[in-house]
């Protein structure tokens, strides 16, 4: 066999990668976790019928929840239901609070792979969650249709609001995807997470807004939550959404997700540091 | 080039409490039992060496591979894979060392055989007209052309394992890793990999070390073995030397167990110490 030209390099040190193939790698990362979401036609199925039915759901709960009244707790009806419907699909875009990634590769052992590589893991994983998440993408264009044909969901509360909302969630994908990343870290020192992430997945739903906005709840609670993470997520883009006179509260609104961003960088940065030095792989 | 030097690995996980309300106990207990699994291995194989690295189930050889090749921290000692601490810089490690363990998988598993490579080409950052002429060699050489639009979880353990072997050795590195690449493989499909590894080994100059249950995979690939047991190094050195040490030992004995590696000075030595943290 005749080898190919390829660099080899034995002496001294390799050569780190340059960044454009951290690049290639997360992009191959990316398309390859939203291939595995297609790898299944029954489960694509199930998650397109999924949503649309959640959507009508949705609707109907929140006209009857309504009824004849226009307006509970200082909200109308239109801006509830708008916020419901698109909560649902923000929902399943997000695919909030799965760990898949890396905590599935932790019980295998295929985590040991990942960590022998010239790349590291975090942009990698986090790569293949971005691919998940856009694999959702069209359920939740199923249930948008579903929602549009309802009437259920209405336009921005105003053209500043729309563009607004859509930096908004951007960032709001980032915090959840930070933050499922993180927790999904506990596995390397309990080395078994169902039980916390079942307990983390209801709290950070709840918490997020994307089951009931955080209007509808006593001040202490909805004071207590958007004091946390979880509110930027979901319930801060989609208030922007329905907000008819976005001003300096929505910019603080969006500065407050950046700060969020960077803070939860630097948290799930350092915790990653310890996990790999505790990097322990089972048996083998 | 690989050295090792007085590597030392411990694990340690709490203890568990014996008798009444044992669950209970053990949960709220902080003592911690610590296991040696690598105790003092000192190792140098020099560049397009092939050694075979021997021992019963958890001798330390899967332990010692996973230090090498920077997964796992040493609690002590020290370790140079081409010049490079391999837990220290994982990422310019990567580029020099291709591993297969034999009980795991590096492809991923709802995709097709060829997704995986390509994403490691990526990964990597092969050049596409290298990509293509490594991967139709070794697909040529692994007879594998019809299983590459395959996914992984419908491929037998010796297609996949010859899938897992193509993707540690794409990015042709310099040394190979092979834990167990042979582990429940039919002669046939034991055959084709071992061609496949002395070939590499032979034209291309691979560093490789291999573990392996099989006597006959060292037989026909290594002039050198290295025998562990309970952490520490037994023997080290030519097969044939050992072959000949051995040779009045009848082969029933020899092979009881299936451990190929038992021999007459294995100290007696207490595996396990208790400590309270």
């Amino acid at each position: 066999m005749t080898a190919p030209p390829v660099a080899r390099d034995r002496s001294g040190r390799t050569q780190r990668l340059p960044f454009r193939f951290a690049l290639g790698g997360m992009a191959a990362s990316m398309r390859q976790g939203a291939m595995a979401q297609f790898a299944f036609r029954a489960s694509t199925w199930t998650g397109i019928i999924g949503c649309v039915l959640q959507v009508v759901l949705v609707y109907l709960v929140w006209t009857a929840v309504y009824g004849a009244r226009t307006e509970v707790a200082g909200v109308n009806q239109r801006d509830a239901i708008t916020y419901a419907v698109l909560g649902v699909l923000v929902n399943i875009v997000f695919q909030p609070f799965t760990f898949d990634t890396l905590y599935g590769r932790l019980r295998t052992g295929a985590i040991a792979f990942d960590v022998m590589r010239p790349v590291s893991a975090v942009p990698l994983a986090l790569a293949q969650q971005v691919g998940a998440a856009a694999a959702q993408l069209p359920a939740a264009a199923a249930g948008l249709v579903a929602g549009l044909t309802f009437g259920a969901i209405d336009p921005p509360g105003s053209v500043i609001s729309g563009f607004a909302f859509a930096v908004s969630i951007v960032l709001g994908f980032g915090i959840a995807l930070i933050m499922n990343f993180t927790v999904g870290l506990i596995g390397f020192w309990t080395l078994e997470v169902g039980g916390v992430f079942l307990i983390y997945r209801m709290l950070a739903q709840f918490s997020s807004g994307a089951l009931i906005p955080l209007w509808f709840m006593p001040g202490w609670l909805s004071g207590t939550l958007t004091a946390l993470p979880f509110s930027a997520q979901v319930f801060v883009p989609l208030s922007i959404y329905v907000d008819t006179d976005p001003g300096w509260h929505t910019a603080r609104a969006i500065g407050l997700q950046l700060l969020w961003i960077g803070v939860l960088i630097a948290l799930g940065v350092l915790i990653w540091r310890r996990a790999i030095r505790r990097l322990v792989v089972f048996g083998g | 080039m690989i050295r090792a030097e007085g590597l030392v690995k411990e694990f340690s996980r709490p203890e568990r409490v014996q008798g009444r309300f044992s669950g209970v106990r053990s949960f709220f207990s902080t003592k911690k039992v610590v296991t040696r699994a690598v105790d003092d291995v000192s190792l140098t194989i020099d560049d397009g060496e092939l050694v075979g690295y021997l021992g019963p189930n958890g001798a330390g050889k899967s332990t010692t591979i996973k230090m090498l090749t920077g997964i796992l921290v040493p609690t002590a000692g020290h370790v140079e894979v081409e010049g490079i601490v391999p837990w220290q810089d994982r990422r310019a490690n990567a580029r020099n060392i291709g591993a297969v363990f034999g009980q795991r998988s590096q492809l991923w598993i709802d995709l097709p055989l060829r997704d995986s490579f390509d994403l490691i080409a990526k990964l990597y950052g092969l050049h596409p007209v290298d990509y293509r002429r490594s991967l139709d060699a070794f697909v040529d050489l692994l007879n594998m052309g019809p299983l590459l639009d395959t996914a992984v979880r419908s491929l037998s353990l010796g297609q996949r394992m010859r899938g897992d072997i193509v993707a540690a050795m794409l990015y042709r590195p310099p040394v190979l890793y092979l834990d167990e690449p042979t582990v429940g493989l039919d002669v046939v499909a034991k055959a084709r990999i071992r061609d496949f590894i002395a070939e590499q080994n032979r034209s291309e100059g691979t560093t490789v070390l291999l573990t392996t249950h099989d006597i006959s995979d060292i037989e026909q690939l290594a002039r050198r073995v290295v025998i562990i047991d309970e952490g520490r190094i037994l023997y080290d050195g030519d097969l044939q030397r050992l072959k000949a040490r051995y040779a009045r030992v009848p082969r029933d004995r020899r092979h009881r167990n299936g451990s190929a590696c038992r021999t007459p000075h294995r100290r007696s030595r207490p595996a396990q110490r208790s400590t309270s943290r």
